[in-house]
Order: structure tokens, then sequence, then C-alpha cells
């Protein structure tokens, strides 16, 4: 009766363990998980229109509260993560970036720049950012790197970022947006510029 | 082996108990959490606490915008029985007034367009209450926050003394 009894306590601790398990790596809660993969992506920018939502998946709950709590839901902002240039490479602080890009369909935007643990970077460069306020009404661009730039170019800093993501923040999006956001907003690009090592 | 097929299979049944247990609670777990670790810094229940600008020395909560300014207010229904009234003062530029239940799910907005907001949070129970300022919380527990556009330290300046008139008290 006793070995009956350990065995059933033993399958059920595993099974409750293993199904823990794969809960959290399903969410991509599990540590070092940079999943990209989302329901919309816009050029390598990723997006979940759900996301804040009573509407979102319990997969994707999940994930928001350990990488974007307290989100908006998407009548006030809907966001994007890129966390790779335009040739598929992962975002690291080891290289330069070019990002360009032109007039979003929301009332306010901004990208902004997180290192892996979803944190804004140690560093005190107070260039973190660029949003609609500095980028005029049209074509735009900004340099995304370790060290500003020599000239008056646009500077989002990526010192002491390790390998980071952009976040494309749309505030107050139109209805057509909302409707057919791959129609409506032209995803800003990520050009790699230079390295001063190889991308892994 | 036919003595190892009923523990199998409640080893099965664990698994799915175990994935949809650790699945929904997720979110409740890292929203306690994260409530918790917002009071210990100073953001009090049933009233705005004004955030420092969000930088990399200053940030509490994953992915903070440096071009927002945030005021928050922890809240909990079960303590506040008639509720809560929640006001965001008036400031130009963009604002808003959003509220996060337990699950971490945003269930209202209100932007302020230049103009003062002013609501009643009340449990889901009181649903029968009528009047056009009242806002039903889906748990007793949550977060409120107000977001104004602030790009610059001279905007942080300006709006903070604004906000110091935003409101979130028992009434």
């Amino acid at each position: 009766m006793l070995k009956r009894i350990a065995i059933y306590a033993l399958t059920g601790i595993f099974g409750l363990g293993l199904g823990a398990y794969t809960a959290l790596a399903m969410s991509g809660l599990l540590p070092g998980d940079r999943r990209a993969e989302a329901a919309i992506d816009l050029d390598g920018w990723m997006g979940d229109l759900t996301q804040g939502s009573a509407d979102a998946s319990p997969y994707l709950r999940a994930r928001i509260a350990r990488h974007g709590l307290l989100a908006l839901a998407k009548s006030e902002a809907i966001y994007f993560i890129r966390a790779t240039d335009d040739t598929g490479e992962v975002l690291s602080e080891d290289c330069t970036y070019r990002l360009a890009g032109g007039p979003m369909p929301a009332g306010w935007w901004s990208v902004t720049l997180y290192n892996a643990d979803s944190f804004l970077p140690d560093n005190t460069d107070q260039a973190l950012s660029f949003d609609a306020s500095r980028a005029g009404d049209g074509a735009w661009s900004a340099i995304v790197s370790p060290v500003r730039p020599d000239d008056q170019s646009n500077w989002i800093s990526s010192r002491n970022a390790g390998q980071f993501d952009l976040t494309l923040r749309l505030y107050m999006p139109d209805a057509e947006t909302l409707n057919a956001p791959a129609q409506a907003i032209t995803a800003p690009s990520v050009e790699r510029v230079s390295c001063t090592k190889e991308p892994s | 082996m036919k003595k190892f097929v009923l523990p199998l299979l409640f080893g099965a049944v664990m698994v799915v108990v175990g994935h949809f247990a650790a699945l929904y609670s997720a979110p409740n777990v890292i929203m306690t959490g994260a409530m918790t670790m917002l009071s210990e810094r100073g953001v009090p229940l049933h009233a705005f606490s004004f955030a420092p600008r969000p930088t990399p020395q200053t940030q509490t909560v994953v992915r903070p915008s440096p071009d927002l300014a945030y005021s928050a207010c922890l809240y909990d229904l079960d303590a506040a029985p008639r509720g809560l009234r929640v006001t965001m003062a008036a400031s130009e530029g963009y604002s808003s007034l959003s509220f996060f239940d337990a699950s971490t799910n945003n269930f209202v907005t209100i932007r302020g367009e230049g103009k003062e907001a002013s609501v009643r949070l009340l449990p889901q129970s009181a649903s029968a209450e009528a009047g056009d300022d009242i806002v039903l919380s889906p748990s007793a527990k949550g977060i409120i926050l107000i977001r104004r556009l602030t790009p610059t330290q001279a905007d942080y300046d300006a709006v903070a003394a604004i906000a110091a008139d935003d409101q979130c008290g028992v009434i």
C-alpha cells in the first residue's frame, strides 16, 4: 500500500512540475527566452493587438505580465518589438544601426531600447528613445549605437545593453491601423552600419 | 505492466493540471509581486504617487517609457467597500487614466484630452449602480496608472506640479 502511494505521489509531483514547465516554456517565461513570433509581423516588428486586454490568450497574457506589465489595450496604444536588424541578425551593442522611418498612423509614437531583461540598459546617456516630437512630419532617422555619433544625428544609446530590442509604441492609433496594421503602418527599417565584433 | 497504467494516467492528468495552474496563475503572481515591489518603493494604497522620470536608475517596472511621466495608485476594494474616487487632473498634451486588474488586464482607459477625468471605481458586484462615471473592477486589487507625455525634462517638471492634484481616495 505504501509503495502504491509513493508511486502516485512521485508521478503526481513529476506531472505537476512538467506541466508547469511546459506552461512557462510555451509562454516564453523561461530564463533567456527571446522568442520573436507574434500574431503580427511588420518587417520584423512583432506585435499582437490583443495585448493588455482580456482578449489576450493566456500564453500572451503570461508573457506580457513578465515582459510588458501594465501595457495598454489597443484602443489606447499598440506595441511592436524588434529584436533583429534588416538581415535577421540579433541586435547588439557591438554594432551601430541606422533606424529610419516616416510618419506613423498614431497620435504619438516612440521607439525605445530595452535590454534582454526588458529594462532600460544601465547607462546615463539620457538617450534611450526617439519619439514623434523630434521626428517632424516627414522621413526621419536615428543612429542606435553605444557611443554618441560625431554629427548631429538623432541618437539612441545602446551602451551596456548587450543584446537588446527596440519597442515601437503607437499611441492613439487610428481605426484603419487597428483594422489592418500591416497595411497602415510602414515599419521603420533597422540597417546595420558597422560592428566592432561579428554579430552572433 | 498493468499496475503502472493508473499511476501513469494520474501523472498525465497532473501534467495538464500543472500546466494550466501555472499558466493562469503566472500573471496574478507577477502582478502581486509588482504591487508588493511598488508598495515597498513608496507607492501608497489609495493615493497617487508621482514617479521619478523613468531612467535606468529609477525604473521599477519592465519597459517604462522615458518619454512619459507616470503616477500610480494601488487599490484594494476589499478595504474600500464603497469604492474609490479617482481623479486625473487636467493637463496639456497626451494623458490617460488606465485601470489594471489583478490578472494584468487593462480593463478601462480614459483619455484626458486636456480635461480633468474623474470616476468612481467599484467592485464588479456593484454593477447595478447607475452613473456615467462608474468603472467596475473585475478584481478587488489592482493598479491605476496615469500616463502623461513628457519627452523633455521641462515637460516633466511642468507635469509634476499638475500631478499633485491627481486623486485616488476611498469614498
